[in-house]
């Protein structure tokens, strides 16, 4: 799990810092008159791979947002089951999102998308998408079959 | 059943989840899924919230949100969080109250590098509290003034609730920092006031120091030069039409990354935690949105804004009217759910409304932000008055209750004042589309 981390924060991490040195350099062209081509393209594919990666991390963390106050108040033992419920709860929305986004990536996978001026495809940023569905799944599937995970 | 009442129901069901303590993105990702399966079908149900969700993650203003916390968490590597209240301290914390007000101002300092409340307040409490409270402050100005300046993190850009409320409302960032731009400084004023009137009414609650010299002065405002520079390009770039806000925070981030370079504080393992912070702060706001848009997707196909629409256009309130039985409402909402439960399950209902009303959606996301911020300091929520009490532990939380009121009623007149007047929020945008 710890190696999961590691690699959620350096692979997640860098699509983030490259949107950074994307975005930069782009609004420095723009003013040097040396304009940054597809800039916005190469953003929207770094942040969803820092997206997928976010998403994966808070999960692991176990670091949602949520309203605290009736659940602080309950009992240990009440807090457990609640827990439990609301892992299943977030594996149903995860399993319907995946199902959902894995439909389409399979509707358009002959298709072959891809962005109109780096032809970046969006094959590989699907199939990201899907990946980081699958395992927020399997992730909040544990969290509901076992024991105080949090 | 009709579409407004299944709509009603859907609400009825995500407050339960929400106070149920389910996690805000999960329940408004169910409510919306199971209400669209029930109105369109589970298959368009479930292609509707795959769509959403890749166009979401594919979103470019989508990054504005974790550049700019990269930005602030750099800057806190950086260890630049303290120097906005260091500097002030300097230059007022002499007069009397002035490190109640250098608080304030250090507060609004650190809210232009941070998007958060709860942040801005731990940061600032950390440094502030000890320093009032050793210099004989009364607990209940020192933690109030901390408290409620905290709430500035929110309001003044870059502000993670004015991100995440243009994205689920479609609404143009940029345009909505500027907009916040004079709120953010009427309001750290308006806090600036109470302290005066307070020490005015009771000077024993903030004794005076010495004066700083003016070397000491020079010194504390060239530690904050580098941070400043990046604020001022950051939110004036904006302002001025410069760079979007995508850019800004890129910009933002880049600068921050500098700043921790120059001041010898980059490794490694910084940029590591920097980094997970960040991911882990915006991977729970991604899935709150994404929720966000799904449950909007519900409201819009059940026309339960439409029937609400048509029942306020009834009672004949005018505009006014109806913005402070809305803000009555979201105050008495914001007793039981958080600042971000509060704005995804309202933002879909009452933006129509609003915009039905001739009313400018950039407007109500600054009075929604700020309906927010009143949430963080009164009870039973008021996260932001726990936080103090973590960082003051032997202050009761009743005494900083009582410590942020003078400042509550100060942000109730300022939410009045900002429902009367609009221009207060929309001016300067209008100004400078001039």
């Amino acid at each position: 799990m710890k190696l999961l981390r590691t690699l959620l924060v350096w692979i997640a991490g860098s699509a983030l810092l490259l949107a950074m040195a994307a975005d930069t350099l782009a609004m420095i062209g723009r003013q040097v008159h040396v304009p940054l081509l597809g800039a916005i393209e190469l953003v929207q594919a770094a942040v969803l791979v820092a997206a997928s990666g976010a998403l994966l991390m808070a999960a692991l963390e176990g670091s949602h947002a949520r309203v605290h106050l009736l659940i602080d108040r309950l009992p240990p033992r009440t807090r457990v089951v609640l827990e439990r419920v609301q892992a299943m709860a977030g594996a149903v929305l995860y399993a319907a999102l995946l199902a959902g986004s894995g439909w389409i990536a399979a509707e358009l996978w002959s298709g072959h998308e891809e962005s109109e001026l780096l032809r970046i495809p969006y094959r590989p940023l699907r199939v990201i998408a899907v990946v980081a569905l699958a395992l927020l799944l399997l992730h909040a599937l544990r969290r509901s079959f076992t024991r105080a995970s949090r | 059943m009709t579409g407004s009442t299944l709509g009603m129901m859907g609400v009825v069901v995500l407050l339960a989840l929400l106070l149920a303590g389910m996690p805000i993105g999960v329940s408004l990702g169910l409510v919306g899924l199971g209400g669209l399966a029930l109105t369109l079908g589970l298959e368009p149900a479930l292609i509707k919230s795959g769509v959403l969700l890749f166009e979401t993650m594919t979103r470019y203003e989508l990054g504005t949100l974790p550049l700019f916390m990269l930005m602030a968490h750099l800057c806190f590597a950086a260890d630049a969080s303290r120097d906005f209240f260091d500097v002030a301290a300097r230059f007022i914390g002499h007069r009397r109250g002035g490190l109640a007000i250098a608080s304030v101002a250090g507060c609004a300092g650190f809210g232009s590098i941070n998007g958060s409340s709860l942040a801005t307040t731990a940061t600032i409490g950390l440094v502030a509290l000890p320093e009032m409270r050793r210099r004989g402050y009364s607990d209940a100005l020192a933690t109030g003034s901390v408290a409620a300046g905290g709430t500035l993190g929110q309001m003044i850009p870059p502000s993670g609730a004015l991100i995440v409320f243009g994205i689920v409302a479609e609404q143009s960032i940029g345009t909505l920092f500027t907009a916040a731009i004079v709120p953010g400084l009427t309001q750290t004023l308006s806090y600036f006031i109470v302290i005066a009137l307070l020490v005015w009414w009771r000077p024993g609650m903030a004794p005076r120091m010495p004066r700083a010299s003016w070397a000491e002065r020079r010194a504390a405002l060239r530690r904050v030069l580098d941070v400043g520079l990046l604020v001022i390009v950051v939110t004036g770039g904006i302002v001025i039409g410069w760079v979007t806000p995508s850019e800004a925070a890129a910009v933002g981030a880049s600068g921050a990354l500098l700043v921790c370079l120059f001041r010898r504080k980059l490794s490694l393992a910084s940029l590591r935690r920097a980094l997970e912070d960040t991911l882990k702060t915006s991977g729970l706001i991604y899935l709150v949105i994404i929720g966000a848009l799904i449950f909007a997707a519900f409201i819009s196909v059940t026309g339960l804004t439409d029937a609400i629409g048509s029942t306020i256009a009834g009672l004949g309130l005018g505009p006014v009217g109806t913005m402070l039985v809305v803000a009555v409402f979201l105050l008495l909402v914001g007793s039981v759910l958080d600042g971000l439960a509060l704005m995804l399950l309202t933002t879909p209902i009452l933006l129509p409304l609003v915009t039905g009303l001739g009313l400018s959606p950039i407007w109500f996301g600054i009075f929604l932000v700020r309906a927010m911020e009143i949430g963080f300091v009164h009870p039973p929520i008021g996260m932001n008055l726990y936080v103090i009490q973590g960082v003051a532990p032997d202050v009761p939380l009743s005494r900083v209750f009582k410590g942020v009121l003078p400042f509550l009623a100060a942000d109730l007149l300022h939410l009045t004042l900002l429902v009367l007047f609009p221009v207060i929020a929309l001016g300067l945008p209008r100004w400078l589309s001039q």
